[in-house]
């Protein structure tokens, strides 16, 4: 595996998806690569952050109601 | 008109149980979608109403969760097209050379401070305008993807697509999704990078960078024409070739 095909597919490697085999030709590269390693480091961060940030916003309580009230209403 | 009682030994009874636990989720997506809570709540409430209506169309033993962020993507897509709304237009090929050149500058620096203080500083509106300068299409797969924690499979499923259109999506709204934070990074200089902004960010949007964008416009989109971009509204104008493990989606991930 290179760089170039690293940077192709590094998303799915974080996510888990490329297979065992070529998850574990990714993790050789990047144990053997600082450049392609550090680079992975900051998707991962970039990750961490954005679902940190844009974490659950729950329902507002009324909406429960409100959606058992029209579908009642609806019913009908 | 039935009673309460007879609504409760009734479909409807059986529709609450299954769909109540599902409105924290669909509430999440259906507000990063909109961008405000109103519309967030009426986009929820067409969606319980249609999928009620609906129910018995539902295949036992499917994933309900997915039927339901189905019905609601293309309750969404409905609403926003009666708006008749301009589609983004993006050159992909210019935001992934930009990001190259920034990353590479940057990623020795970034990877230095353990706890990235670059990124915890930057403020909540900024995520969020990060978030909303994606295209509809690219939002809602990261969306699903990295917040909701649906699989490929689901997605193609919520979104009536290939699971390779899927994928394609997410590498590209990543990709943008990292461009315009490492952008915003560079913004308050904590980055060295070049001056110009990423592609998908409009002119408009660059002249008032700090000011508090009013929900429901659409600022963000780009106005220049370019021979090489990419019109993106729920499109499905694919063109990545990864190598996958899976031969089904090395297949569909194909798509010319």
């Amino acid at each position: 595996m290179h760089c170039h095909d690293v940077k192709r597919v590094i998303y799915f490697f974080l996510d888990g998806t490329l297979g065992d085999q070529r998850q574990s030709d990714l993790r050789d590269h990047l144990s053997a690569c600082p450049e392609c390693e550090a680079r992975k480091v900051v998707h991962q961060r970039l990750r961490e952050f954005f679902r940190k940030r844009l974490g659950p916003v729950s329902a507002p309580p009324h909406l429960k109601q409100r959606l058992t009230r029209s579908l009642r209403a609806f019913a009908e | 008109m039935k009673s309460a009682q007879a609504y409760e030994h009734e479909q409807g009874w059986d529709f609450e149980k299954a769909a109540m636990p599902y409105v924290d989720s669909l509430y999440n997506t259906a507000y990063r979608m909109t961008r405000n809570s109103e519309d967030a709540e009426d986009l929820v409430q067409e969606t319980y109403l249609k999928a009620y209506k609906y129910y018995d169309k539902f295949e036992e033993g499917t994933n309900f969760k997915a039927w339901l962020f189905k019905i609601m993507k293309n309750t969404f897509i409905n609403n926003y097209r009666k708006k008749k709304l301009t589609p983004h237009k993006i050159d992909f090929s210019e935001i992934e050379e930009s990001y190259e050149r920034v990353i590479q500058k940057n990623a020795p620096d970034l990877i230095k401070d353990p706890e990235s203080e670059i990124f915890q500083d930057m403020m909540d509106e900024d995520v969020k305008r990060a978030l909303d300068s994606l295209p509809h299409d690219y939002k809602m797969v990261v969306l699903l993807a990295d917040i909701e924690g649906f699989s490929y499979k689901e997605i193609a499923e919520i979104l009536d697509c290939p699971v390779g259109t899927v994928m394609s999506r997410l590498y590209r709204g990543r990709k943008m999704l990292e461009r315009t934070l490492l952008d915003y990074a560079r913004k308050y200089g904590y980055i060295r990078g070049e001056a110009e902004p990423a592609k998908m960010r409009s002119r408009k949007d660059e002249d008032k960078t700090r000011r508090k964008k009013e929900p429901g416009t659409e600022d963000d989109e780009v106005q220049e024409p370019e021979e090489n971009e990419e019109e993106v509204l729920f499109s499905d104008d694919e063109d990545l070739e990864l190598e996958l493990d899976d031969e089904e989606q090395q297949e569909e991930f194909s798509v010319e």
